[in-house]
């Protein structure tokens, strides 16, 4: 291989780099490639011994990925752009994919809480009726239940409903920790740079 | 030998080849690769994110010869990055020698 397909198919291995980071990365291969030459190796030569310019492209690429983002690197165009159009294909995304299932899965948090609330107030008000119909017979009646049925019955119901309640603030916790997550992973997509 | 194991291994001998002195890329990869058998172009793309880690500094120099030639300095992280890379290197190979001993003579 000449020098100018090493070049040429090393630059084209970069891809989507910006232009500043592409030329100072074949820089280095130039001017390996001109003091090669000085020392009389010929090109073919000097291509062979540095290897497969594609893998070497990827290469740049892969040590890309695992920098960290605070390591060097400022804000470019080609950054900017790349966040913007990831924060567009997302937004389509939530729109289309993910709100739906998640207004739904607000409606069922919504409908078992009513029903977690509800269990205690049942056994709440079961108990009340009784006091009720003692105090204010005219009023209340047990229209013939048992009134040992009631307090057991409501005591049962109120246990249950505590339990209930405790499972659904458990429930709503990993609710949101799971909406903040995946607020956090769209922030992560939008804000790295590639 | 192994691709990943050579290229960590590398990181070490291009950190240590750099303690010495300073040399611009083509020098440096002669250096290596007089030494162990690598494909000369995986010492660029290791340079470049050692540079953009700290580890080096480069600057360009006029040459007697011709043209202008890109060296390559440690900096103080780097060589301390060097220190903690061969104390785990020499740990590792005699590790690995005590094993090897132990099989060879079993």
């Amino acid at each position: 291989m000449r020098k100018d397909q090493f070049l040429a198919q090393l630059r084209r291995s970069l891809g989507g780099m910006d232009e500043t980071e592409k030329k100072e990365i074949l820089y280095d291969y130039e001017e390996h490639f001109r003091i090669g030459a000085a020392e009389g190796k010929d090109e073919e030569q000097i291509a062979g011994s540095l290897g497969n310019p594609r893998v070497i492209g990827n290469s740049y690429r892969i040590e890309g990925m695992l920098e960290e983002p605070s390591a060097g690197g400022g804000v470019t165009a080609g950054s900017v752009l790349r966040a913007v159009f990831a924060s567009l294909s997302l937004t389509f995304f939530n729109l289309v994919v993910v709100i739906g299932p998640f207004f739904g899965l607000v409606g069922v948090m919504i409908g078992l809480w009513a029903a977690a609330v509800s269990l205690p107030l049942a056994g709440i008000a079961g108990i009340v009726a009784l006091v009720a119909s003692a105090v204010v017979p005219h009023l209340f009646s047990l229209s013939g239940m048992n009134p040992g049925f009631l307090v057991f019955a409501g005591i049962g119901v109120s246990a249950l409903g505590v339990l209930a309640v405790i499972g659904m603030l458990l429930l709503t916790k990993m609710f949101i920790h799971g909406v903040a997550e995946y607020v956090k992973m769209n922030v992560r997509i939008v804000t790295r740079r590639r | 030998m192994n691709i990943q194991f050579k290229k960590g291994v590398l990181e070490l001998c291009v950190l240590v080849v750099l303690c010495r002195k300073d040399y611009y890329g083509y020098e440096l990869v002669q250096a290596i690769s007089k030494s162990i058998d690598i494909a000369e172009g995986t010492v660029y793309p290791l340079l470049r994110r050692l540079t953009k880690e700290g580890y080096f500094k480069s600057y360009i120099q006029e040459s007697a010869e011709g043209p202008a030639r890109k060296y390559y300095q440690i900096t103080e992280k780097g060589r301390e990055y060097q220190a903690v890379l061969l104390e785990e290197w020499n740990r590792f190979i005699t590790g690995v020698n005590a094993l090897i001993g132990k099989e060879a003579a079993a």
